[in-house]
């Protein structure tokens, strides 16, 4: 292949993709957003002991939002993956504490890799809000990613699974876990694991991101079914099941990183110093500029990302990698910049802005940083 | 608009009259770019590839057929432009009327000067210089001096000093703003004019660019005559008329993006190649995980600028800020173009410092060069600067520096 056609962008086709419905999804979750989840709510929920409110977690379900993507005879709306990178942007602006990513996680594992029957007995609670599901895709810190640590043994005509899985995202209050793991044959099964379950263990991380909860699976030999091992399982699915997962993680970030430039704007049209109001100045106003840059591009990618998961399958790896490598980074630099650029009061449990830089924090490294992106992607272009 | 099967078919044509006739590079150096030619033999030499690329039924699909152009249709310009792109055809040596002055000739020009300006423009036949920024005048355009009085007849008197005006030694005709009216505010005085080169005062200076070659001049104006229907659009409408010509020259106009889009993936391939070409400690550079990291970063970002040209074509994308990806558009692709020349320069080690007549420079030297003159489009057009004063002004609301 020459470094040309490698190179190429997947055609999002015209207006990319974007229609009158998609436009009505946008600003339907944008209103909604705004009456159920004001800052004010967001830190209501900070100090809640679930860390969602069920009430707008139920209204989610009935609005469709959980099944957005998930095919008909499921249960689910079968739009286009571009609806659900726009809810996951908007929830992303307004920092909305939920298991929603968790759940998004456990359906695309489930709607790829389960049997009708297996599909039947655990979409459909998960759909209507009843059961929370999610995914543990992150392996202990230093491992590379990719199942490596958990392991899966035959036992009694079913399995019995080891391991300890980080980061579990909204595991404290899921009735599901989907666990990957190391088969003996080398292969990764993943295993619908119903919680509470004797062996496992599920100890709630104390994060800096309250806006997000997430747990420490310790599987303590955990026996499940054999009818528990979702039957398509393959590393290919973990692969596509994470490409989708940093389709609307970055989705979500470049929400935060709009989040971050209306607020930063805001606060330097109002705040004066000298006489004239802090975004005069242009040591204050260029790097707000470039964080509007920066949110664009983030905003293209991850849409992009979006477009290609179901009109150009065979970029959508790449380009969900690019979009979460940038989004990573972005965000970082525009919540560096937004607490700075508010003086003492950024530096606030009071200001805003400290809750996206700690939702830029936690979500950095989910689903593979940049750093681990861009290497993936040298290696695609023949380097190191 | 095309059907999809009949652009195909104009594609495939396209390409193959592109691989019988894109001429071997000449034995003289040829410039990078529009920017730089400063010897009759490049111009004749590119001149001639524009004639042909016009004869033969492919350059104008932005100009209706009465000005000589070949109907509008987005479409096959887009295919065109990245047919070109792959067959690595010569650039466009009249760049600055087919992209600048051209399409505001077309917004703002009477139905007489549209007939006598267009068809000799797209054909290379009559090459179009800008003269707009002057010695004191350069990010503060509007302060410019230079002076065109009204004469009884109808007709104008230029005196005054232009700058860096690319290609002018070769130009035909200027796109020329002038103050027609001291009195008037700074914007409200300036008018625009479709000023002919060889008008008698009219003294052409070549200057020398960082990298040794020309291509600007500066263009001195001593009374000299610009005729009556030279004015374009009102007078006093200069201004309004030269934010159109910049909109144009920024790239803010939504028509062109997917194209330019081609140009930075075949420059970024380039380099590739180039990291797996060039060795390092042994190995080839692509091989180095800090230089394969840049590289990576440097396609994230063409992936996110070139989706971002894409998404300009979805308004209901962008209501919330509807000038942000076209005012933004010059100002990323110029930045990144520096950087990833300047990484370019990087992978050939101590060899980039070998300079065009050198027999060892990797590639004749052109990375190098290339590096220098990418530094044009951050500064010509607007700089970087200027750029972000405009965007967080004009796109974000914030308030205006003193
Ligand atoms: C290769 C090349 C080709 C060109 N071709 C043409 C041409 O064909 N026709 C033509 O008319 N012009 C042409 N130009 C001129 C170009 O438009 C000007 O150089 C440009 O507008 C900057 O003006 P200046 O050179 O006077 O720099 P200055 O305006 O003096 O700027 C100097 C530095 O100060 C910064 N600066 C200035 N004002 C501000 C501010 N308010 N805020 C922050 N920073 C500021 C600038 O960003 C820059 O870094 C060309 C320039 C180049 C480099």
């Amino acid at each position: 292949m020459t470094a040309l056609d490698l190179l190429a962008l997947p055609d999002v086709g015209e207006e990319f993709s974007f229609s009158d419905e998609h436009e009505l999804t946008r600003a339907s979750a944008r209103r909604f957003l705004a009456e159920r989840c004001p800052t004010s709510e967001v830190r209501r929920l900070m100090d809640d002991p679930v860390g969602h409110d069920a009430s707008t977690w139920r209204s989610m379900a009935e609005l469709g939002w959980l099944g957005t993507t998930v095919p008909q005879p499921l249960g689910g709306a079968a739009l286009d993956p571009l609806h659900l990178a726009l809810l996951f942007e908007e929830q992303g602006r307004a920092l909305l504490p939920s298991p929603f990513l968790a759940c998004q996680l456990a359906l695309s594992a489930l709607e790829l890799a389960a049997t009708p029957e297996q599909a039947a007995r655990w979409i459909p609670p998960i759909l209507s809000g009843e059961q929370i599901a999610t995914l543990a895709f992150e392996e202990p810190s230093g491992a590379s990613r990719g199942a490596a640590d958990t392991r899966a043994v035959p036992a009694r005509g079913g399995w019995v699974l080891v391991g300890v899985r980080p980061h579990v995202l909204g595991a404290a209050s899921a009735g599901l876990v989907i666990v990957p793991a190391t088969e003996p044959d080398g292969g990764v099964g993943l295993f619908a694991v119903e919680l509470p379950h004797p062996c496992v263990l599920v100890e709630a991380e104390r994060s800096v991101d309250t806006t997000r909860r997430a747990a420490r699976l310790v599987l303590e030999g955990a026996s499940v079914p054999a009818a528990a091992r979702l039957e398509r399982s393959s590393r290919a699915v973990v692969e596509r099941v994470e490409a989708r997962g940093r389709t609307l993680l970055a989705a979500e970030m470049a929400g935060g990183i709009a989040a971050v430039l209306e607020r930063t704007r805001a606060y330097a049209c109002e705040r004066e110093q000298f006489g004239r109001p802090i975004g005069a100045f242009q040591a204050v106003k260029h790097p707000i500029v470039d964080t509007m840059v920066s949110a664009e591009l983030a905003r293209s990618l991850a849409l992009g990302a979006a477009v290609a998961w179901s009109r150009e399958p065979a970029r959508h790896d790449t380009l969900s990698r690019m979009a979460k490598a940038y989004a990573s980074d972005a965000f970082a630099v525009a919540v560096r910049r937004g607490v700075q650029l508010h003086g003492g009061y950024g530096f606030t449990w009071d200001c805003d802005i400290q809750l996206w830089f700690k939702r830029a924090v936690a979500s950095r490294a989910l689903l593979g940083d940049a750093l681990h992106h861009r290497r993936w992607l040298a290696a695609a272009l023949g380097g190191a | 608009m095309s059907q999809p099967d009949e652009l195909e078919a104009f594609r495939a044509r396209a390409r193959e009259w592109l691989l019988a006739n894109v001429p071997a590079r000449p034995s003289f150096k040829l410039p990078q770019t529009f920017l730089e030619v400063e010897a009759r033999e490049q111009l004749e030499w590119l001149r001639d590839w524009q004639r042909r690329l016009y004869d033969a039924g492919y350059l104008g699909f932005d100009v209706p057929e009465e000005y000589g152009g070949r109907g509008v249709d987005r479409e096959r310009r887009r295919v065109v432009t990245e047919e070109l792109v792959r067959a690595r055809a010569p650039f466009l040596v009249n760049f600055i009327g087919l992209e600048w002055a051209g399409p505001t000739i077309l917004t703002f020009g009477t139905e007489a000067q549209k007939r006598r300006m267009l068809p000799p423009l797209l054909r290379g036949d009559e090459l179009w210089c800008q003269g707009f920024s002057e010695p004191a005048a350069g990010s503060d355009l509007a302060s410019l001096q230079t002076r065109a009085v009204r004469q009884a007849d109808g007709t104008y008197r230029v005196t005054g000093h232009k700058v860096w005006t690319t290609v002018a030694h070769f130009a035909s005709w200027m796109i020329l703003l002038a103050r027609t009216d001291p009195a008037a505010n700074k914007y409200a005085g300036i008018s625009y004019f479709l000023f002919p080169m060889d008008a008698t005062g009219v003294t052409v200076e070549p200057l020398l660019k960082m990298t040794g070659e020309g291509g600007f001049n500066q263009v001195l104006f001593d009374d000299a005559p610009s005729p009556a229907d030279s004015l374009l659009g009102e007078e006093g409408q200069g201004w309004t008329i030269a934010m159109t010509t910049l909109t144009f020259e920024r790239g803010a106009a939504e028509t062109h993006a997917r194209e330019r889009a081609a140009a930075l993936l075949a420059q970024l391939g380039r380099v590739v190649e180039l990291a797996r070409e060039r060795e390092r400690e042994g190995a080839p550079a692509l091989a180095d995980p800090v230089l394969a990291d840049r590289i990576a970063q440097l396609w994230i970002e063409c992936a996110a600028i070139g989706l971002s040209m894409a998404r300009t074509r979805a308004p209901a994308l962008n209501a919330e800020r509807p000038f942000a990806l076209p005012l933004m558009n010059k100002l990323v692709s110029s930045e990144w173009n520096q950087r990833l020349a300047e990484l370019a320069t990087e992978l050939l080690g101590a060899d980039a410092a070998l300079w065009l007549d050198d027999p060892r420079a990797p590639h004749g030297g052109d990375w190098t060069r290339g590096y220098m003159n990418s530094f044009g489009m951050t500064i010509g057009g607007g700089t970087s600067e200027i750029l972000r004063n405009v965007i967080g002004e004009r796109v974000l609301g914030l308030p205006k520096g003193k």
